[in-house]
């Protein structure tokens, strides 16, 4: 099993979704994140006046998946969420070792 | 107030001064024999004040004849009836128009006879148009006014009198004043009743105290006498028994004379009656009588003191318990009054009280929305009402809870309690409409977390069209569908009650119309995509849209719930924001009207009137920003059609226009080095304080330029023909005939000296927003002339000042000018320079 972490664009959220779904994959926790990645934000202007602009808004797509649709879901989140330019966002894939049910504390191991 | 008898007494034959100084024997031998009995009470004073009353009305008869309407009014203790042997007769004379000599004749014919009595007069002459300045007049005669009755001549004069006062400011200073001089009083008599010798009329618990609490009641609420304190009835026999001792002071001591000192004691004892062994022992007894009263005097004055409400508008006081109708039956015929109890409350930060809510709740329904809106005046006062500030939110549930609001605006009405269920919403429509109010209201504390929208929201220039529109927003989701459409619609009528003007109403349809768009636009589209926020920016147009759209949408998603506006949406929804006002100001230079025809264009081509061509219209618009159709009204694009046709290279067409409380200058002719600045410096020269504006250039060189300012030192507003003498040294200065700059030196050098410690001030170059200007932005401490140093700094520099957008928000004024230098974009080291240029002007450095 593999935990997908992807972070994306604000307004790609609603694609990727669509993506995970046509997979199948109907389970996943967003989140609004803030972030900057290798661009490190960058200077904006209001009035006359520089400011830097450090943290973007970033959407959290969570995911966890058997290790068979990884490939096809990475697949599918870059396809929904790219636009070509900088601060598209990334895909982490971590493995998973094994998962606890809160109501009745049983134990996956993967 | 009651008409006065005419005077009763038919001319004598006989000598009139012998015969009207025995009638005035008569009348004191009859109060005086009142009081030798001990019974020199009410009854007996109003018998001897009716006595002069009857005198007077005899004299103004034999005065000869009058010049205008005159009416003569009883002041103080002789308009309250209480005149007493040796007091002072207070008269007020009030004259319909100005004081000529025939009427300065009538006067002396009038007076001299009173004084030839040897009564004492202090007389008042006013002219009625006088009562306008009545809150300043001195605190004494407001507080003589109080109890003016008329006694003869036109008794409708005083209320004229009185009506042209504004009636709150003078009752406060009327009371401000009796407090002081209460304070004061009681000070002399080391504020104790306890006098072993009192003076009955100016110690603590005498007449002036009984009468003092009297006019509070009077001045604030009528029946507060009777609510606590020592009762009426005891106030009341208190002053009988005073006025019964000072009667017999009077008369004993034979002139105006108060104290019941330790000789009179036993006098006054007598012939009040009372009854006892020994002189002391009925001494004794009168005066624990004297301080039983002086008590209930002192009691009741305390309770006015403490419990009197504060007037604060006609009917309308402010008590412990929040607003207060003065007149609730009065009140309840008069609905378009009621939105100035929740104001007053609003203002004062206090609550609405108790009996005005239960007077809404019980009338509101009788009336209809346009019941509540008589004038203009109302309409402007619901306006107000809306500014965003503390109290808001709270006092329009109330209105809404109470009723009122329902009626006021009946479209509102039709979200009452009303339910739609979705995923997001947490509350009725009603209430989340309320919720984004009070999300307004919250940007207006200090302490607001958001200073960056609250800084939007002080920069509005009318925050109650956001308000407004906020009411209307979501009242189409009585329906089920498509509710921005059905808000609009319903939107729309109410325009027409509340008299809105076309700017106004054009910001209400965009803002209900469009309020989703920007959450759709900063949540859900990809906002650093240029093209997203292009298509925003033309779907806001200008700034201060942008704005309004801005804390519409940030309200509107507040209060949706607890947790839907997030720090990360409130990121999203600025920077969207920040993009769309770069592009804006800093973009517009780009997008000018050519070929293609949008609707605004077509629109205006084709609803052109009847003596301009299609032709005319679409020659004058083409080269110009697509922004120009935006900021001017169909009417004034007609008109710089007009004024622009067969312009010749050395006309100049300006003309100024008052625009409510401001002023605006238009420019149209042709450009010229130092244009702009010259026109800028010749506001300056006339002390004007420019807040915004606008300036656009033509390919070829036409320029239109607005200029809104204020009039500080009052210039137009004084002179009649000082919009011509503006206009005239304008051409005067264009054409090369006055030397502007020595006639601005004094005023700069004035205005340098003055100036406020500030801010820094910012000079931003930008070469890359425009594909044809360099764009120069410059935020600095607004100042007199700092528009026309700046722009001359730019002309000497040998630029074109294209395009400029000018505002000035609070002590900060923020141009933005649209440059080139020969028909190219200026060069890094020009940008340098002139940024190094115009710094220094700013700065005030040599």
């Amino acid at each position: 099993m593999k935990l997908l972490k992807a972070i994306v664009r604000p307004n790609k959220v609603d694609e990727v979704k669509s993506a995970l779904e046509k997979l199948q994959i109907s389970g996943m926790t967003v989140t609004e994140v803030r972030g900057h990645g290798k661009q490190k934000g960058h200077t904006a202007i209001y009035r006359g006046q520089e400011y830097n602009v450090s943290l973007l808004p970033k959407m959290e797509i969570e995911v966890v998946l058997p290790d068979s649709i990884v490939n096809d879901a990475v697949k599918a989140i870059t396809e929904a969420a790219r636009t070509g330019e900088i601060g598209d966002g990334r895909i982490f894939v971590i493995p998973v070792g094994e998962s606890y049910k809160i109501r009745t504390g049983e134990k996956e191991v993967y | 107030m009651s008409q006065p008898d005419p005077a009763p007494f038919a001319p004598s034959l006989a000598d009139p001064r012998a015969v009207r100084r025995a009638r005035i024997e008569a009348a004191r031998a009859e109060l005086s024999a009142a009081t030798e009995r001990g019974a020199g009470g009410r009854q007996a004073l109003k018998q001897y004040s009716h006595r002069m009353d009857a005198m007077i009305q005899q004299l103004f008869a034999e005065a000869g004849p009058l010049a205008q309407p005159v009416g003569v009014f009883a002041l103080g203790g002789y308009g309250r009836r209480q005149l007493c042997l040796h007091s002072d007769i207070d008269l007020l004379m009030l004259f319909a128009g100005m004081i000529e000599p025939a009427d300065e004749r009538f006067l002396h014919a009038f007076l001299n006879p009173i004084w030839d009595l040897g009564l004492t007069i202090g007389h008042h002459v006013r002219e009625v148009h006088e009562g306008s300045k009545l809150a300043e007049d001195n605190p004494e005669f407001l507080l003589a006014l109080t109890d003016a009755r008329a006694v003869v001549g036109d008794a409708a004069l005083l209320d004229q009198f009185t009506a042209a006062a504004d009636e709150t400011r003078t009752h406060n200073r009327t009371l401000d004043a009796l407090k002081a001089l209460i304070a004061d009083r009681h000070a002399k008599y080391n504020d104790t009743l306890y006098q072993l010798e009192p003076d009955v009329k100016e110690s603590p618990g005498g007449l002036r105290d009984l009468f003092g609490s009297r006019t509070i009641a009077n001045l604030t609420d009528p029946v507060l006498l009777g609510q606590g304190g020592s009762g009426l009835r005891a106030l009341d026999d208190a002053e009988e028994f005073l006025l019964r001792v000072r009667s017999i002071l009077h008369w004993e001591a034979k002139r105006h004379y108060n104290q019941l000192t330790h000789e009179l004691q036993e006098m006054v004892a007598e012939r009040l009656g009372y009854d006892a062994d020994t002189p002391r022992k009925r001494v004794e007894r009168m005066m624990g009588d004297y301080f039983r009263h002086a008590r209930v005097i002192d009691r009741s004055l305390r309770w006015a003191l403490r419990a009197a409400p504060v007037p604060i508008g006609p009917n309308l006081v402010r008590s412990t318990d929040g607003i207060r109708f003065v007149d609730v039956d009065a009140a309840s015929e008069r609905p378009e009054t009621w939105l100035s109890a929740f104001q007053a409350a609003i203002d004062g930060g206090c609550a609405v009280g108790d009996e005005v809510l239960a007077c809404v709740q019980q009338n509101a329904g009788r009336y209809k929305a346009e019941d509540f809106f008589p004038t203009d005046a109302h309409c402007d006062a619901l306006l107000w009402f809306l500014k965003p500030r503390p109290g808001l939110y709270a006092r329009l549930s109330e209105m809404h809870d109470f009723g009122l609001l329902g009626q006021m605006l009946p479209e509102f009405q039709a979200i009452s309690s009303r339910v739609v269920r979705d995923f997001y919403h947490k509350y009725t429509v009603d209430e989340h409409t309320l919720l984004t109010i009070r999300n307004l209201e919250r940007l207006t504390d200090p302490a607001t977390p958001r200073e960056r929208f609250a800084r939007l929201l002080a920069e509005l220039d009318r925050p109650e069209l956001l308000v407004l529109s906020l009411l209307y927003h979501d009242v189409g989701k009585w329906k089920d569908e498509n509710h921005e459409a059905e808000s609009a619609r319903m939107a729309r009528n109410m325009y027409k009650r509340l008299r809105l003007d076309e700017p106004a109403r054009a910001a209400i349809e965009f803002l209900v119309t469009e309020h989703l768009k920007m959450s759709v636009a900063a949540f859900r589209r990809d906002t650093e995509d240029p093209e997203i926020v292009r298509q925003f920016a033309e779907l806001v147009g200008v700034e201060d849209r942008l704005k309004m759209l801005c804390l519409m949408t940030l309200a509107d998603v507040e209060a949706v719930s607890r947790e839907t506006l997030t720090p990360w949406k409130e990121e999203l929804l600025w920077r969207l924001f920040v993009d769309t006002y770069n592009h804006l100001t800093l973009s517009y230079g780009d997008e000018v009207i050519n070929g293609h025809r949008s609707t605004l264009i077509t629109e205006t081509i084709e609803q052109r009137p009847a003596d301009l061509t299609a032709q005319e219209v679409e020659l004058f618009l083409h080269g110009l920003p697509r922004r120009y159709l935006q900021l001017f009204s169909r009417d004034a694009v007609y008109k710089h059609v007009r004024l622009s046709k067969n312009l010749g290279d050395d006309d100049i067409k300006a003309w100024v226009e008052r625009k409510d409380d401001e002023w605006e200058l238009t420019v149209i002719t042709r450009d010229r080095p130092f244009l702009f600045s010259n026109i800028s410096g010749v506001l300056s020269s006339f002390g004007m304080d420019i807040l915004r504006g606008f300036a656009f250039t033509k390919p070829e060189g036409l320029i239109v330029d607005l200029f809104r300012f204020n009039d500080d030192e009052r210039f137009l507003a004084m002179n009649a023909d000082g919009d011509a003498r503006l206009v005239r040294l304008l051409e005067d200065v264009i054409r090369g005939r006055v030397d502007l700059a020595a006639r601005l030196k004094g005023r700069e050098e004035g205005a340098f000296r003055q100036r406020l410690p500030g801010f820094a001030p910012v000079v931003h170059c930008d070469a890359d927003s425009s594909r044809r200007y360099t764009i120069v932005e410059i935020v600095a401490e607004n100042a007199l002339g700092l528009l026309y140093r700046m722009s001359r700094t730019m002309s000497e520099f040998g630029v074109e000042v294209d395009l400029v957008l000018i505002s000035t928000e609070g002590r900060r004024a923020i141009d933005v000018f649209h440059l080139t230098k020969q028909g190219k974009k200026l060069s890094a080291e020009q940008q340098e320079q002139l940024t190094e240029n115009l710094l220094r002007v700013l700065e005030g450095r040599p």
